[in-house]
């Protein structure tokens, strides 16, 4: 299957007052387009790192990263901007919704920054929101609603600009086992019937068993070595 | 116009804050506006001369120091002189020291001609002229001591050794100077025990362009008598009048700056609090794609609206208070006919922009400065 996001011999180090600490150590991987990723490993093994670049928040120290095409790495502060409200989708652990705007507001949120007219922003809303089946909660603020329905809010948010990429930062991590459950499944749908590419972050091996693959990551290094996700995913 | 509903939400995200913000930015800029409106008062009474052409000659030594009614003559031979009329300043009050107002004795021959910009009916003027102890007075300050024409007032002394007694013949306007009196400068002169001296000569002069070369010509005259001159304008004389309290423009200006500084400070600590508090937020729009540009720019109209909602609100109150509020009975005349103008009320917003952009303009960029990671990171 035809890789979406290629990543070749990635370093990042981040600079903590006098001292350089290294965080990724020449990652490479490939992750085909439709793939629903887990990413797991210990607190500071460098997964979220590894998401953020890939999301294009962050730049690798060296190396490179690739998204359908296009290396991410080398756009302006500007143009990545720009590229990821066209092609990144947030979803994030403590969902990070803005609390003075309800659900249909935030939701909407990414679309203000594209040329669509109010009707064509409602109906983007309407249907991100109805798929994550919340319908009926669009001018709930977020103090209304339950952890549950806040991430699927968030999940909408993600999905209302029809992303390339879904990026999840332990999207259950703040969540109970039953909507961590629903929240799993909704990810799950989203990658199976709309056949979203996901790349999410977590230590629940439980949520990582939704997931079609999961990598792991050990002191900046991927534990399965350097191509051995690429060659699963040239294999699969 | 899309992102309005944004910026409004976070306008109002703290309600109470968002509240005594407004209160203490409207508070001082009512302070501001009022002081403004003072030194804008004092530039009004400044020009109230202007395009009348007139020139005041006052004594080099100081205003306080007489010049002789003999100076009158040799002015008038000056070539460009339409007319002389002599001008005192008598500093006498009504009743109470309270009910202080400007009053003059007045060369009553003389007045129509080169205070031509005072209105007074025909009648009531040949009846001041005919009465020794006749007095003009302003409509505001006719209306200040519900008087009438034909009433007899007596003046309290302060500077010479007599009190005023007059009678009120009749009533003057003018668009800026409404609250003063004038009486005859006979009857001042025989009062005080033929002083035959006076504190300024104020001349019409026909040809405006000659008024610079006449004000010299008048100086040089008398530079060598015992009594040397200093002429002015209208308007360089009022100002060197006013500069007598002290330097009340360059004070007045100074405490408006400081009231407004101190404003910048405080709302920077609100606005500070506000950007801190959204760093998150912040990061999250960053993250799906909103630009550093578009973040400040919005937070920025917020603070702004903010100040300009409080500037706004303090000036217009200003304005409502001091429309209402007789000024010129609270300051013993200090404040003739004060209230808070347009132009005030629009400086006062500008400035709170100003405030807005100064205070909220640094607090902005940090919070939008900010790394996307570094932001998701942060614990607020």
């Amino acid at each position: 299957m035809e890789p979406l996001v290629e990543i070749r011999d990635v370093h990042k180090v981040y600079r903590r007052d006098q001292f350089d600490v290294p965080v990724l150590n020449g990652i490479t991987l490939a992750v085909p387009r439709g793939d629903f990723l887990a990413l797991m490993g210990p607190s500071g093994s460098g997964k979220t790192t590894l998401l953020n670049l890939i999301a294009g928040i962050d730049r690798p120290t060296r190396g490179s990263i690739v998204v359908d095409g296009r290396e991410i790495s080398r756009f302006t502060e500007s143009g990545l901007a720009g590229w990821r409200a066209r092609h990144i989708g947030f979803i994030f652990q403590m969902y990070n919704l803005i609390p003075v705007l309800n659900a249909f507001e935030n939701v909407e949120l990414p679309l203000l920054l594209t040329k669509l007219t109010k009707k064509q922003r409602r109906e983007h809303v309407e249907s991100a929101l109805g798929i994550v089946d919340l319908a009926d909660r669009m001018t709930h603020y977020p103090r209304q609603l339950s952890g549950g329905q806040e991430q699927r809010v968030a999940i909408a948010r993600a999905i209302v600009t029809d992303p390339t990429i879904l990026v999840a930062d332990e999207p259950t991590g703040d969540l109970d086992a039953k909507n961590a459950d629903e929240t799993l499944e909704l990810l799950h749908r989203l990658n199976e019937e709309f056949q979203k590419t996901i790349v999410m972050v977590t230590h629940d091996p439980k949520a990582a068993s939704r997931a079609k693959h999961a990598l792991h990551l050990e002191k900046g290094q991927l534990a399965e070595g350097h191509y051995g996700y690429e060659e699963k995913a040239a294999g699969a | 116009m899309k992102f309005a509903k944004l910026v409004i939400r976070n306008l109002f995200r703290k309600k109470l804050r968002l509240l005594f913000t407004t209160a203490l930015i409207a508070f001082i800029f009512f302070f501001v506006s009022f002081l403004l409106s003072i030194l804008y008062a004092f530039d009004n009474y400044s020009d109230q001369g202007k395009g009348y052409n007139r020139l005041a000659v006052q004594s080099a030594i100081s205003l306080a120091t007489a010049l002789p009614y003999a100076h009158e003559v040799k002015i008038r031979q000056i070539p460009g002189v339409a007319d002389v009329c002599k001008l005192q300043w008598i500093g006498a009050y009504y009743k109470d020291p309270r009910n202080f107002f400007a009053n003059f004795a007045v060369d009553h021959d003389h007045m129509a001609s080169v205070f031509d910009d005072y209105v007074v009916d025909p009648k009531e003027f040949e009846a001041f002229k005919a009465d020794r102890q006749g007095a003009l007075v302003g409509d505001e300050l006719m209306t200040r001591f519900k008087w009438k024409i034909g009433d007899r007032i007596t003046l309290k002394r302060q500077i010479f050794p007599y009190d005023p007694e007059l009678t009120i013949r009749g009533v003057y306007h003018h668009p800026i100077n409404k609250s003063a009196l004038y009486y005859h400068m006979d009857y001042h002169n025989a009062a005080v025990g033929e002083w035959n001296v006076v504190g300024t000569f104020w001349l019409k002069i026909s040809d405006p362009a000659k008024m610079a070369a006449i004000s010299q010509q008048i100086d040089a005259m008398f530079k060598n008598s015992e009594y040397p001159t200093e002429t002015m304008t209208e308007k360089e004389f009022q100002k060197s009048f006013m500069s007598m309290m002290g330097n009340i423009k360059l004070l007045f200006t100074s405490i408006s700056l400081c009231a407004v500084l101190m404003v910048v400070l405080l709302a920077a600590i609100t606005m500070s609090m506000s950007a801190r508090e959204r760093v998150t937020e912040i990061a999250v729009l960053k993250a799906i794609g909103y630009e550093k540009g578009l973040l400040l720019t919005l937070m920025l109209i917020e603070f702004m609206s903010v100040t300009v909602l409080g500037g706004l609100a303090g000036s217009l109150f200003a304005m409502l208070v001091f429309w209402k509020v007789n000024m010129a009975a609270l300051t013993s005349g200090f404040l003739p006919s004060f209230s808070v103008p347009v132009e005030v009320v629009v400086k006062a917003a500008i400035a709170s922009a100003i405030v807005g952009l100064l205070s909220g303009g640094l607090p902005a960029m940090r919070a939008t400065r900010l790394s996307v990671v570094d932001g998701l990171r942060r614990v607020v």
